[in-house]
């Protein structure tokens, strides 16, 4: 439950806390240290899966390996790297907010496609994070680790944000949805053709649903047509987690 | 003269989506809604731009650039679970497992759905051309 406190005075104590990390004495943790750092990490993760082309090495891998490796070796712990990377945080919220726009785009796909699209939609975000659960449940995985795999599914920002509203880990749901991406994105394609299913906007929607983000990436390899209706079950998918998750976990 | 209107389009489209992210966020905390408010936000923002009927330059510009971003953004998020130490080793394997397992079930569960579903639709020549 969200504290009955304004949003306003929250977002502003956070803003706060950005600026007054500036003022600090310079350190290895100090935002001018920190933010290059996490520039550079995602520029050459970027670089480095262009060059490759697979999504076992997505830029968040080749990324937060990065950043580690440069946390390890400046000692910086991770609070103090948290708090040098609190701009980056405060964009979390309205990077969600965006992703109105490309929904928006996609609305038409939706009313051709119509009744069973959005279905199979409501099936596919219900049944992606149910399976894991019961999986998880039943070798016996502890609450924190349930709790971080019902978001695996939705796009990360909107899981950063489930997480905070369930009080589970951030990180790990960060983690468990960029696992969960990367097995869509590269098994996803073949498990279809092994299927017999060839419809691009059914390989398309399978993407979104299940591997968010970065099954579009891969989707976008297959076809525009493909990319568009992933990007939609991806947005529509993520809108309906966050509605319907919370009535659940509690 | 040019550049600075496009400037002022690109400032006008941020401070949209910071003013909907705020909006959520007081909705969900006036209404206790247990939504993240984000999400009530970019629930708002649709709506509006529903409303309005298209999506203004400035702010398609700007999200465009948040979301290429996207993995610079929650960098921050996904090195911490470098950091996650208080899971035992069978929690780890029920999360790996869950993970693989669950994700190729379900992908194989709601492609099969959907392929069921919209090609009934496609054989029956439902292509009713609607439009926007």
């Amino acid at each position: 439950m969200t504290e009955a406190a304004g949003a306003w005075p929250r977002w502003l104590s956070q803003l706060q806390q950005v600026a007054g990390a500036f003022a600090d004495p310079l350190s290895a943790s100090h935002p001018l240290v920190i933010l290059p750092l996490n520039i550079a990490a995602f520029w050459l993760g970027l670089k480095f899966y262009r060059r490759v082309g697979t999504p076992l090495l997505h830029p968040v891998v080749g990324g937060s390996l990065l950043v580690f490796a440069g946390l390890w070796l400046m000692d910086v712990d991770f609070p103090g790297y948290q708090r040098g990377s609190g701009l980056l945080y405060l964009l979390l919220g309205p990077s969600v907010v965006a992703l109105a726009i490309p929904l928006k785009q996609n609305l038409a796909m939706v009313r051709r496609a119509g009744w069973p699209m959005m279905l199979g939609l409501l099936v596919g975000a219900i049944a992606a994070p149910l399976v894991a659960v019961v999986i998880a449940a039943l070798l016996g995985g502890s609450r924190t680790v349930i709790i971080a795999l019902t978001t695996k599914s939705v796009t990360t920002p909107v899981a950063l944000a489930l997480a905070q509203e369930l009080h589970g880990i951030q990180s790990l749901a960060a983690g468990v949805v960029a696992f969960t991406g990367i097995v869509g994105a590269v098994f996803g394609p073949g498990l279809l053709r092994l299927l017999g299913i060839a419809d691009e906007r059914v390989m398309g929607l399978s993407l979104g649903i299940n591997a968010h983000a970065i099954g579009t990436v891969r989707a976008l390899e297959i076809s525009a047509l493909c990319a568009a209706f992933s990007a939609l079950a991806m947005g529509l998918c993520g809108a309906l987690t966050a509605l319907l998750l919370p009535l659940f976990v509690g | 003269m040019a550049r600075l209107k496009k400037f002022l389009h690109w400032l006008l489209g941020a401070a949209l989506l910071l003013v909907f992210d705020l909006a959520g966020r007081s909705l969900g905390a006036a209404l206790s809604l247990p939504v993240p408010g984000p999400v009530l936000g970019m629930l708002l923002l649709m709506l509006a731009l529903m409303l309005y009927g298209r999506v203004p330059t400035g702010l398609a510009t700007v999200s465009e650039q948040i979301l290429r971003l996207l993995v610079l953004i929650f960098l921050p998020a996904s090195v911490g679970v470098y950091f996650v130490r208080d899971l035992s080793g069978g929690d780890w394997l029920a999360l790996v497992a869950a993970m693989v397992l669950g994700t190729l079930i379900s992908f194989a569960l709601t492609a099969a759905l959907l392929n069921r579903l919209i090609a009934h639709r496609t054989a029956h020549g439902a292509g009713d051309g609607q439009h926007d």
